[in-house]
Parts: structure tokens; C-alpha cells; sequence
């Protein structure tokens, strides 16, 4: 046991290292950041959800770093492009921690965070679920088809345009900027990097060559989620030093241990078995909000 | 144990000399005192107890004690749920200007046969009578209702307490009497309980009157490094901020090499 300075509770140190541990491994084991895994276990874990929306993001800032330190070697990142994410990225997140003051002083912040982790988890969940399913029955370009690559996108056709030497695009600096915004505004409500939705709109919108489309993600999300990390310290007091570094312990022991493994394991069924765990704890918050409740007073504002 | 002995045998000595009555204010001569003058909260902190010592001067020992542990008092606010398109959501809300963030009330027989209900409200014996209402209820409810739910969920917390009765054997959360009128009471602190000054009231009522109080000011604080950190975040924020990524950032670059090696 050891006592959280700014959580004010005693957690076990073994069971937050085994559940940090446990999403490094999951998220080593399929590639994505794990911020959308580390936060809700912490809320479920009970820790109140404000502190466990920003101090999880610490960890995603340490999760990225590794990655991009790993992947810097091969020149896999558009810096243009991750600068102008993140530029967009730092008025979502002025607008993400502003919206965070007031649904905390509202006290209803935490209704609002199990809501959209509702949505996030139920959604990431099915996707996952589906897309190994189809896999698993053989079709595996299914998903390509439907989303066919256009060759000309919205980027292409709005205003301001650029050239982006690192991807070999001439596009319009809107979308970048406007995608960098609402992942910075998801990221200081949520607590998630936003690589599982940047990186689908980079390939599928920006028509970004896929070689650099991960470096790039992770250099946008260690720049968010490190600003955001001083930001929330700054304005709300949520970040709590010891859960962090338990958290970024186990996550990246985890992350190294699961990558490993993820190489000789199938893709397929590693996703569909988080999109279960997903869809389950999806579950657990939609009875949050769904059963009728015992008590119908809340106290608010204790966070 | 042996220091809040002595302590009272000190006071139980001084208090007809500390007597200072002041108009309409009882004297506030009743030996007790406290055990613990401060509480540490280190990265082992658990939750904690507060002992309370005291004296019933009166030779046939009538009358009865009351022992209030108290935490500052804060804004709160309570909400009630509502359901809109099937899910329950936080409606209703009602701000408390102030109410106790902890409240423990140990008393020999119940409240209500102690003292009239004038007096519990004038001293503010139970938690309901300490919280402050600042803004109106929503229709359809009371100000009493959201005062009992406020109690209600803090009690669930940990964080109001009421014990009634007294203990031969040394039971926690209960006011323990000895012979020659010497009492003991023993609070539990849970680990969610602020970190604050408490202040520890201890009264004697007699025939529905009170006939003298104690106030001893019990301090919580963190030391060691959950004081450092506490205070980093609290005074430099934007500091705790920059060494947090700045840590987050040393372990990425750790998982990295080691990676990179084998």
C-alpha cells in the first residue's frame, strides 16, 4: 500500500502496477497507446476520475516517447505535419481543459467522462471485433474496399494549401489543424493520446504514405499529451506524481514484454479478444448510467 | 499515552484557575485532551485515530460526554439524479456554503436525551446541524432532504461518524468510562479523511445542560516526500508539471535504450 499526495487514498502498489502492466502488455501487443485502456481501469480501479484522466496521460507521454525514440532512426516522421497537428492540438487543448474546469466545478465531470468512455470503448470495441472477425472468415481486404483510398480528399480541395515534402503531399493546412484540434480537446477530457483515431484519419483523409503515418501520430501525441500534462498541473492539481510513475513502471515493462510476445502471436485474435474486453468494459459503464441508482444523490465537486 | 496523562493531570490541576467564564459562553474548563497533537501522513498512511482523554469532575459521576472530532468545514455540493432519455444523470443541484469535511460524534447515551435540540444545533452536535444550505432546493424536495443525503453519503464515505454508548472493553468508536471518572474515546480517521486541522470538542452535559467543554486542536499533516510532492504541485505547479513530463520522458527514453540493446 502506499498513499497518493494528490489522489488523498492509499491504492496497492502490486495491483496498480499488475493493471499498468497489463495494459503496457495489451497495448505492446497491438500497437496502440494504451491511454483509452489506462484510464478507465483507473476509474474502475476508483480513482477519482480526474486525476486518473490527466495522470494517465503522463504515461501516454512516456509510452510515445519510447515509440518515437524507436522509430526516429528510420526518418518515419513528417515534422511539418506533426507541428501542424499540433498546433492544432494546443487550442484543443485550451478549449479540452477549459470544458474540464467547468464540468468539474459543475461536478459533472465524471458523468461526463464515463459517457464518452461509453461511447469510445463500446465503438473501438465492435470495430476491433469486427474487422478480426472478418479477418478470421478470410476476407481480409473487405475493410480496404469499402474505405477505398480517393485520390483526391477534402485536404485537397480546401484552401491554404502546403506542400509537405517528408509525405509528398500539397495539401490544405485545415484538416491537420482542425483533426490536432479535436484530438487535443479528446485528450485533456479523456485522457487518451488519440492515436487510434489520428492515425485512421491521417491514411484514409490526409492520404498520408503509411511510413510515416505512426511516427507522425506519436510525435502529435507526445507534444499534446506532455503540454497537457502542465496544463492540467497548472489548472486543476490532478496530476499525482506516484500514480505516474507506478503507472509509466508498468506500463513500459509491460509494452516491452507485450511487443515481444505480439510478434509471434496473430493479429486477429489479439484484437478480438481486446475488443471483448473493450465491449465489457464498455458494459460497466453504461450500468453506471443505465441502472436505476440506489442512491439518487451524488456528491459533487469532492474532485 | 503517558504525555496526554500528564497533560491532564496538569490540566485538572489548573482548571479551577483557568475558570474564565465569558457572558452567555460556558466555561470551557472540562479536563480532556488529546493524545495524538499531530498526525503524520507518509507514502505508508492508512488512516489514523484520534484518542481523546478527559475528566468528569463530578464526584458521583452523573452527567454525560460528548466528544466532537471535527474537520474544516468546506463548500459541498450534492446533486440529485435525474433521468433523461434513460440515463441517469447528475440534476438537481444544491451548493452547501460550508459543511464539516469530517464529523465524529461519540456520546454516552443518544443525542436527543443528552441535551435539548436547541443545544445540539447551538453546538453543533451532529453534522446535519453543521451544514450550511446556500441555495434553494429544487422543487419537490427539502432542505432537510439534501441535509440528510449529505450526511447519509459521508457517513457511506467514512467521513461523519455517530456513536452512542459506552464501552467496558476498550471497543474502537466508543466513548470507554473508568473508575474515578476518568473516559476515553477513540475516533477512527479513515485514509480519505482530510488533511487539515481537526479540532476535538469535548462536553459535559448535566440534566440537559451543558456544564463545560474542551477544545483541543488536533493537526494533520503529510511528511516526508508526500509533503514535498503535495507542496510542488500546490506552489509550483507549472514546476511539478515540467518534471512530471520530464520524468515521463527519462522512462520512454529507459524503455527505448533497453529496448534498442537486447
Amino acid at each position: 500500500m502506499i498513499y497518493l499526495p494528490i489522489a488523498e487514498m492509499p491504492v496497492n502498489v502490486l495491483l496498480i502496477l499488475l493493471v499498468s502492466g497489463g495494459v503496457g502488455f495489451v497495448s505492446g501487443l497491438v500497437g496502440v497507446g494504451g491511454g483509452f485502456i489506462v484510464t478507465p481501469s483507473l476509474i474502475i480501479l476508483g480513482i477519482p476520475a480526474p486525476v486518473a484522466v490527466a495522470t494517465g496521460l503522463s504515461q501516454v507521454a512516456a509510452t510515445s516517447f519510447s515509440g518515437i525514440m524507436t522509430r526516429t532512426r528510420r526518418r518515419s516522421v513528417d515534422w511539418r505535419m506533426g507541428m501542424l497537428l499540433s498546433i492544432g492540438g494546443m487550442i484543443g487543448i485550451s478549449l479540452g481543459v477549459w470544458l474540464f474546469q467547468r464540468l468539474l466545478g459543475l461536478g459533472q465531470l465524471d458523468l461526463v467522462i464515463s459517457l464518452l468512455y461509453l461511447l469510445l470503448l463500446a465503438s473501438v470495441g465492435w470495430l476491433m471485433l469486427a474487422e478480426s472477425y472478418a479477418v478470421m472468415r478470410g476476407r481480409t481486404h473487405r475493410g480496404v474496399s469499402i474505405l477505398r483510398r480517393p485520390a483526391r480528399t477534402i485536404a485537397h480541395r480546401l484552401p491554404f494549401r502546403m506542400l509537405f515534402p517528408r509525405s509528398g503531399l500539397y495539401i490544405s493546412v485545415i484538416p491537420p489543424l482542425t483533426l490536432g484540434f479535436g484530438i487535443g480537446a479528446l485528450a485533456a477530457l479523456m485522457g487518451v493520446g488519440g492515436g487510434f483515431i489520428l492515425i485512421p484519419a491521417m491514411i484514409y483523409l490526409l492520404r498520408m504514405p503509411t511510413n510515416v503515418v505512426v511516427g507522425t501520430s506519436l510525435f502529435q501525441t507526445l507534444i499534446v499529451t506532455s503540454l497537457l500534462v502542465i496544463v492540467q498541473a497548472k489548472a486543476t492539481a490532478t496530476i499525482d506524481l506516484v500514480l505516474a510513475a507506478l503507472l509509466m513502471l508498468g506500463g513500459v515493462v509491460g509494452a516491452q514484454l507485450g511487443a515481444r510476445l505480439g510478434a509471434r502471436l496473430k493479429g486477429e485474435q489479439i484484437r478480438a479478444l481486446l475488443g471483448a474486453i473493450l465491449i465489457a468494459a464498455s458494459i460497466k459503464f453504461l450500468a453506471d448510467v443505465v441502472v436505476p441508482p440506489q442512491e439518487t444523490y451524488v456528491l459533487g465537486g469532492a474532485w | 499515552m503517558r504525555r496526554a496523562l500528564a497533560a491532564l493531570a496538569l490540566m485538572a490541576l489548573a482548571a479551577p484557575v483557568q475558570a474564565q467564564r465569558q457572558p452567555g459562553d460556558v466555561a470551557r474548563d472540562l479536563p480532556a485532551a488529546v493524545a495524538e497533537d499531530r498526525i503524520s501522513v507518509g507514502s505508508d498512511y492508512r488512516g489514523s485515530s484520534i484518542t481523546v482523554f478527559g475528566f468528569n469532575p463530578d464526584r458521583r459521576g452523573r452527567g454525560d460526554i460528548v466528544v466532537v472530532v471535527r474537520g474544516p468545514d468546506k463548500p459541498a455540493m450534492l446533486m440529485r439524479k435525474r433521468r433523461v432519455f434513460g440515463l441517469w444523470v447528475n440534476g438537481d443541484r444544491v451548493a452547501f456554503a460550508s459543511a464539516p469535511t469530517f464529523f465524529a460524534v461519540l456520546s454516552t447515551q443518544s443525542l436527543n436525551i443528552i441535551a435539548p435540540a436547541a443545544a445540539i444545533r447551538q453546538y453543533e452536535l451532529d453534522p446535519a446541524a453543521s451544514a450550511e444550505l446556500a441555495s434553494e432546493t429544487p422543487r419537490g424536495s427539502t432542505g432537510a432532504d439534501y441535509r440528510a443525503a449529505l450526511v447519509r453519503l459521508r457517513r457511506a464515505q467514512g467521513l461523519y461518524q455517530e456513536q452512542v454508548g459506552i464501552t467496558n472493553d476498550d471497543t474502537q468508536g466508543a466513548i470507554t468510562l473508568y473508575r474515578g471518572g476518568l473516559f476515553r474515546a477513540v475516533v477512527r480517521l479513515p485514509a480519505n479523511a482530510p488533511i487539515d486541522e481537526y479540532q476535538v470538542d469535548t462536553y459535559l452535559f448535566r440534566d440537559r445542560r451543558l456544564i463545560s467543554s474542551q477544545r483541543t486542536p488536533v493537526n494533520i499533516a503529510r511528511i516526508g516526500i508526500e509533503r514535498n510532492i503535495h507542496d510542488l504541485a500546490n506552489q509550483y505547479p507549472v514546476l511539478y508539471g515540467i518534471l512530471t513530463v520530464l520524468f515521463a520522458l527519462g522512462v520512454g527514453w529507459g524503455a527505448a535504450a533497453l529496448f534498442r540493446r537486447s
